[in-house]
């Protein structure tokens, strides 16, 4: 093994932070080389210097042994640096060869676009590498994965050996999960060397050769995954013990805070996609409702908060009917909703943090006097509940958009929190997050429902689904298939019920399926 | 960009004013910007006037022979213009010296009302581009895009020059609701649009420009039948001086209350964005409308009510130029008030602060373009070349970063419309 | 950034040097020294209608070193009137020349307001005030001022041997008019035209038919605007579905749509008015039967001769086919076609309405 790129003490500040302290980084040949830590930690601004888009304080850069200067991704790319960003550059409407030939534009007689040889040459790359994808095919026809296995046929086209994958699996699925493993050993396996940014433990520990954390701009350590475990990992990152089982007494149910009868509602482009769920949810309990996405778990928890209407059946929240109810009625009435889209649906970004906290409340006093914004109130509210919340900001007067996306759901989960509820509805409300946010932000929950709330969590994650709940629903094509208690629901029967295998049949196919290897998530 | 949050601290309830300077680092920019492309937009206005000027051609065909007259006259010529611009809009300072002098070694006064007229009448024509510009301003800050305001503002006026034709009250009534009238009108004719829009999803750009149409065509209607005064002229009756705006000093300055208006019209909207649940709303539906819905804020309604204010303000603006400098609607009543606001709420960034500085650009340009027009013989359509400049530069600020070498703000981004559709 | 400041500071430098030697600007204060401004309505200096003709004569007195300077304004909304009015007095202007019934308020006002200045008004005339009316708001003055002088136009006259002619032309026996705006400078067209074909009904025993107005009733077509081209488009179309061959459009450029329809289908002859469409629209010869002229460059420039000569008078000019301010334009590339017989009657009628044998409301019974 040959060492093919390393980084000797990258220094790299913006304005009032040092973002990347005298970094070193070695990557071997044939090496899958993990960087590891939370939001924040430096490892994009990092590899934003390899990458050429920002010049470095002070540092080396050398490529097989010869320093080089990177000034823009085209000298990266002259060097063989390859970058899959974490949101595709692709263009929906072209084909993939379209995609792949994009700013290196292969030309026959200098005018015309030569597709078939470009197509020809993804079919090659595609083969040898088994990432399977139809050159002629639309991107905006493709799965996710599929799109992310074009980003990486873009990167192999313009002849990489060193290949930087960002959060690459912060979009996937499970099962698109392991499919991209599958491609990274084959990656290696014929000598690219790659980079893997991620902030998910579980992952690093299943495919990376060399793990590399890092916390505050500064490299905490590089370890082997062999001689770590996932905790010591999560302390590394965090700095501090995290405990990644959530702690929770026996659920103590109440009365019934939400009730769902035969409900069925249609989504943006007017499909049926919730088709007669019923449930219920009580005062002190965590429902889970596991399912992969795109089962009509979206449409089901708009329909309960008001966001869309509603075609047939029955709500309940704490005894009074909502019919397509305006949502402000439904909050009102003690509902908070820690919604899946922060960004699209928790947070006005460009808007101050102080304003985001009080989002719902803003027209009730104390907030406002008549119709007079009270801003020393709000300023206030919000100065205290990040306080309380942990929301890591300079102020609470910079726009929601400069916060990391854990501190984002903070905040989401501070102005949520802060209102009298009865029932909370919280949907993804870890997507995305560093260990030590999740942890936080679970905490939180376990405690609103030990003060006597109900609590409908909506999680593609498996793990948080069997870790907070206390029942759990799984959901299949807009209908519930089963529910059951958390304490006999096994991952692999959930996981079988999620696959839509029938119920009966599922608690069979578990029982054999023990021994599998853990599928990673 | 991550790097932010790797130096973080718990947010302590520091000094409102210390974390107010910590909010923007680059507020300089947020004035310089605008500035830099008015200056841009002057400095290529320059080279348009010397290219059309046939003189100047002319010595350039003769470069060789008289070198130094060719580029003496590029200069006089750009000079002659643009002094004539600056002494159009805003008076000559020889002048206002001399009528100081006048005024107090005799005590006339005469000397100074011909010396302030050119400022005066910058004033008075910012006047409805203050009001217009607020109009879009508005809009912009809820998301919406209303071009309607041309059609608003005319209908603003008709509306104001009935009530002040057709009722005869003491001037304490009559006044007010005059102006209340155009605003009501301008109102009424946003609410169409937004009403269409809150309710099926059409795009208010479509259906802001039918309606200006319309707004056309029945003025014309109105003028030359219902409206017509007596006599042949198709134009409205005068207003009741009992409904006319009062103005501050004696003729020919028609500097009136309506500029007041203006700015107490800003005011408000100021006010009502920033101070107010309602702006919250607004700036809330503006900017994120899904979160707004979640937020419970009622966005339909918040549509239709932001046009119709913003029509409102529009109409307003129709009705103080009846009522303060007119006094009678006849055809071509606006001379492109509304169209021209939306290049005025672009260039204060849709805020009122903003909005009135360029509004008294604009008015300054356009009434000093006339006398550039007299005194240089500049056609008066350089003006309007030299204010789409500046709104290119203001549009495309890169443009503007690369010519003066400014770095790029990270948080700066104006949201100004969410495009067609959803 | 320095170099730009630099390059600024030299060329500002420069400016300063180089502009010390530029041409005086002329005195427009002093006794002997002659300055004329235009303010024009809505349409502006190139409307190729009745701006631009009182521009011609500004320019004409200009190119005969009758006067000094000849400078125009243009308005772009009814409240530049008086801003532009104003611009001109203050640069010490001696004759403004107001074109349009619409600056008719603001130009009395300033010429009471300026009694040592010279006015002259397009199309206008004092007093225009109606019983009840007032002065200075409603209308601009009850009495002649004597420092304005109004500029009219009896068109009828020559629209009358326009109307005679088209009579005369047409192969389907109907002729068309139409016009821009109801009022009494755009109507006393079609009145001058409509009893030139009845005067032709009259001598022939025929039975031409008019469309588009009645001068008894008061009704006809009008777009309702001086502008819009497609307008003109359409009531050529809408008149030629009629049967109409020839038309006369009163409305300024709107007209020049209604010649684009005529030369496209081949089917209508159009009368210019204003100026000689032959000259001012070359590109509809073709279809071009005759121009009913309105020589307001004659008026202004007379205007601009009166007040060099000190023979400036106030009051209303009335301009007529007797002294030439009205006329209709030779036939150009229809000289050929006009009947020989034709023609003569028309340079008859002509005499007879010089001589005031022969008037247009006696034709129309009034």
């Amino acid at each position: 093994m040959s060492t093919v790129l390393e980084l000797q003490g990258i220094t790299k500040s913006f304005p009032g932070v040092l973002a990347n302290d005298h970094i070193d980084l070695t990557l071997e040949q044939g090496e899958v080389h993990a960087l590891l830590g939370e939001n924040g930690a430096g490892k994009t601004t990092l590899m934003n210097i390899l990458y050429g888009l920002y010049k470095p304080d002070e540092g080396k850069i050398k490529i097989k042994g010869n320093e080089v200067e990177i000034h823009s991704p085209n000298d990266a790319i002259r060097q063989g640096i390859g970058m899959v960003h974490q949101h595709f550059m692709l263009v929906p409407v072209m084909t993939v060869t379209e995609n792949v030939m994009l700013g290196v534009e292969t030309t026959r007689a200098g005018v015309f676009l030569d597709r078939a040889a470009v197509a020809r040459k993804i079919r090659e790359i595609s083969e040898r590498y088994g990432l399977e994808v139809d050159p002629d095919a639309y991107i905006k026809d493709l799965p996710v994965g599929a799109q992310q296995r074009v980003e990486i046929i873009k990167v192999l086209y313009r002849e990489a050996d060193i290949l930087i994958l960002d959060e690459p699996t912060a979009v996937l699925t499970p099962q698109e999960v392991e499919g991209l493993f599958k491609i990274i050993k084959t990656l290696v396996e014929k000598g690219k060397s790659l980079i893997f940014i991620t902030h998910k433990l579980k992952e690093v520990l299943a495919i990376a050769d060399r793990i590399t954390v890092l916390r505050g701009g500064r490299v905490v350590g590089t370890v082997k995954p062999q001689e770590v475990t996932q905790e010591k990992l999560a302390s590394m990152m965090v700095g501090r013990e995290v405990s990644l089982v959530v702690k929770k007494q026996p659920a103590n149910p109440g009365e019934v805070v939400l009730e769902v009868k035969d409900l069925h509602v249609r989504d943006e482009r007017h499909n049926l996609t919730v088709r007669g769920v019923s449930f219920e949810v009580r005062a002190g309990e965590v429902l889970g409702i596991a399912g992969v996405q795109g089962n009509g778990q979206t449409e089901l928890v708009y329909a309960l908060t008001g966001l869309t209407p509603i075609v047939s059946g029955e709500i309940k929240i704490a005894g009074q009917t909502i019919h397509n109810t305006a949502p402000r009625q439904i909050l009102e009435r003690g509902v908070a909703h820690i919604p899946e889209d922060r960004q699209r649906h928790g947070l006005v970004l460009p808007f101050p943090i102080h304003d985001n906290m009080v989002l719902c409340t803003y027209y009730l006093p104390p907030f406002a006097n008549g119709m007079v914004l009270q801003e020393k109130v709000i300023a206030e509210n919000a100065a205290r509940l990040a306080e309380e919340f942990d929301v890591r900001t300079p102020s609470v007067f910079v726009p929601a958009s400069s916060l990391s996306g854990g501190n984002q759901q903070k905040v989401i989960v501070a102005r949520e929190f802060s209102r009298p509820i009865k029932l909370l509805i919280a949907s993804q409300p870890t997507r995305g997050l560093d260990v030590g946010s999740i942890e936080y932000i679970h905490s939180r929950i376990i405690q609103k429902r030990s003060e006597g709330t109900g609590v409908l969590l909506v999680s593609s994650e498996l793990d948080e689904i069997m870790a907070l709940s206390d029942r759990i629903a799984v959901m299949y094509k807009g209908q519930i298939v089963a529910i059951v208690p958390a304490s006999k629901a096994s991952k692999e029967y959930l996981g079988l019920l999620m696959a839509g295998i029938h119920p009966d049949e599922a608690a069979e196919k578990a029982v054999e399926a023990t021994e599998e290897v853990e599928r990673v998530f | 960009m991550s790097a932010k949050e790797t130096k973080t601290s718990k947010a302590k309830p520091r000094k409102e004013k210390d974390l107010q300077d910590k909010k923007r680092p680059g507020a300089w920019q947020v004035i310089a910007m605008p500035l830099l492309a008015v200056l841009t937009g002057l400095l290529v206005g320059a080279i348009v006037i010397v290219v059309t000027d046939a003189r100047v051609i002319a010595a350039y065909r003769n470069f060789f022979q008289d070198p130094l007259g060719a580029i003496g006259l590029t200069f006089q010529t750009i000079l002659v213009a643009y002094g004539a611009l600056f002494s159009g809009a805003l008076g000559s300072p020889e002048r206002i010296f001399l009528a100081f002098e006048r005024l107090f070694t005799t005590g006339e006064t005469d000397g100074l009302v011909r010396a302030f007229w050119p400022l005066s009448e910058s004033l008075v024509a910012a006047t409805p581009y203050m009001l217009a510009g607020l109009a879009v301003a508005i809009g912009f800050k809820a998301g919406l895009f209303n071009i309607g305001a041309e059609g608003q503002f005319l209908m603003g006026a008709l509306g104001s020059a009935w009530i002040g034709y057709t009722f005869h009250l003491p001037w304490y009534l009559h006044l007010p609701l005059a102006l209340l009238g155009g605003a009501v009108a301008g109102a009424l004719w946003a609410a169409v649009p937004g009403y269409l829009k809150a309710t099926t999803g059409a795009h208010e750009v479509v259906n802001t420009i039918m309606m200006n149409w319309i707004s056309f065509r029945l003025s014309d209607w109105l003028l030359n039948g219902p409206m017509k005064a007596t006599g042949y002229r198709p134009i409205t009756p005068v207003v009741d001086s009992t409904a006319t705006l009062p103005r501050f000093f004696p003729d020919p300055i028609r500097l009136n209350l309506g500029f007041i208006v203006a700015l107490a019209a800003a005011a408000l909207v100021y006010w009502l964005l920033f101070k107010t649940t309602f702006g919250f709303e607004v700036r809330a539906v503006g900017t994120n409308p899904d979160a707004s819905k979640y937020a419970g804020i009622n966005v339909p309604r918040n549509i239709v009510l932001v046009m119709m204010l913003s029509g409102a303000l529009a109409g307003l603006g129709g009705a103080t130029q009846v009522l303060g400098v007119d006094h009678w609607v006849g055809q071509g009543f606006s001379a492109g008030y509304g169209f021209d606001s939306i290049a005025i709420a672009l260039l204060g960034k849709s805020h009122p602060v903003g909005v009135i500085l360029s509004a008294l650009l604009w008015g300054a340009l356009r009434n000093g373009a006339t006398r550039m027009q007299s005194m240089a013989g500049i056609p008066i359509d350089i003006i309007s070349i030299i204010q789409g400049l500046v709104i290119v530069f203001i549009a495309a600020p890169v443009i503007i970063r690369w010519l003066y070498r400014i770095r790029t703000l990270e948080t700066e981004k104006v949201v100004l419309t969410r495009g067609w559709g959803k | 950034m320095k170099k730009l400041y630099s390059i600024m500071a030299v060329l500002l430098a420069a400016v300063l040097l180089l502009s010390a030697c530029g041409p005086r600007a002329v005195d427009c204060s002093a006794d002997d020294v002659y300055c004329v401004g235009q303010v024009t309505d809505l349409g502006g200096i190139d409307d190729k209608s009745f701006n631009a003709s009182a521009w011609r004569g500004v320019q004409n007195a200009l190119d005969d070193d009758l006067i000094a300077s000849g400078k125009y304004l243009e308005s772009q909304g009814q409240s530049d009137y008086a801003r532009n009015i104003q611009q001109f007095l203050d640069e010490n202007t001696d004759l403004i020349v107001t074109v349009g019934f619409l600056l008719g308020v603001d130009t009395a006002k300033a010429a009471t307001a300026n009694p040592n200045t010279y006015f002259a008004i397009v199309d206008y005339s004092y007093p225009d005030c109606w019983p009840g009316a007032v002065v200075g708001t409603d209308c601009g003055s009850d009495v002649e001022i004597p420092n304005v002088r109004g500029l009219t136009f009896q068109t009828d006259q020559a629209a009358f041997l326009a109307g005679y002619l088209a009579a005369g032309m047409t192969q389907t026996g109907k002729v068309g008019t139409y016009g821009g705006i109801q009022i009494p400078p755009v109507t006393i067209f079609m009145d001058g035209f409509q009893a030139g074909v009845m005067y032709y009904n009259q001598q022939h025993g025929a039975n031409v038919q008019l469309v588009g107005w009645d001068a008894a009733t008061g009704q006809g077509l009008f777009t309702g605007n001086f502008e819009s081209t497609d307008d003109g488009r359409a009531f050529a179309e809408s008149l030629m579905q009629e049967g109409v061959d020839i038309i006369m459009p009163v409305a300024g450029p709107v007209g020049l749509g209604s010649a684009a329809v005529c030369q496209e289908t081949g089917g209508c002859l159009i009368i210019g008015v204003d100026a000689d469409w032959y000259d001012t629209a070359p590109e509809y010869r073709s279809v071009l039967l005759t121009s009913v002229l309105k020589k307001i460059d004659v008026a202004v420039y007379d205007t601009i001769q009166d007040m060099v000569n000190g023979q400036f008078t106030g009051g209303t000019a009335v301009y007529t086919i007797a002294d030439g301010g009205v006329d209709i334009a030779p036939y150009h590339d229809f000289d050929n076609q006009v009947p020989a017989s034709l023609k003569a009657e028309i340079e008859q009628l002509r005499q007879q309405l010089i001589d005031g044998t022969l008037t247009v409301n006696g034709v129309l019974g009034r």
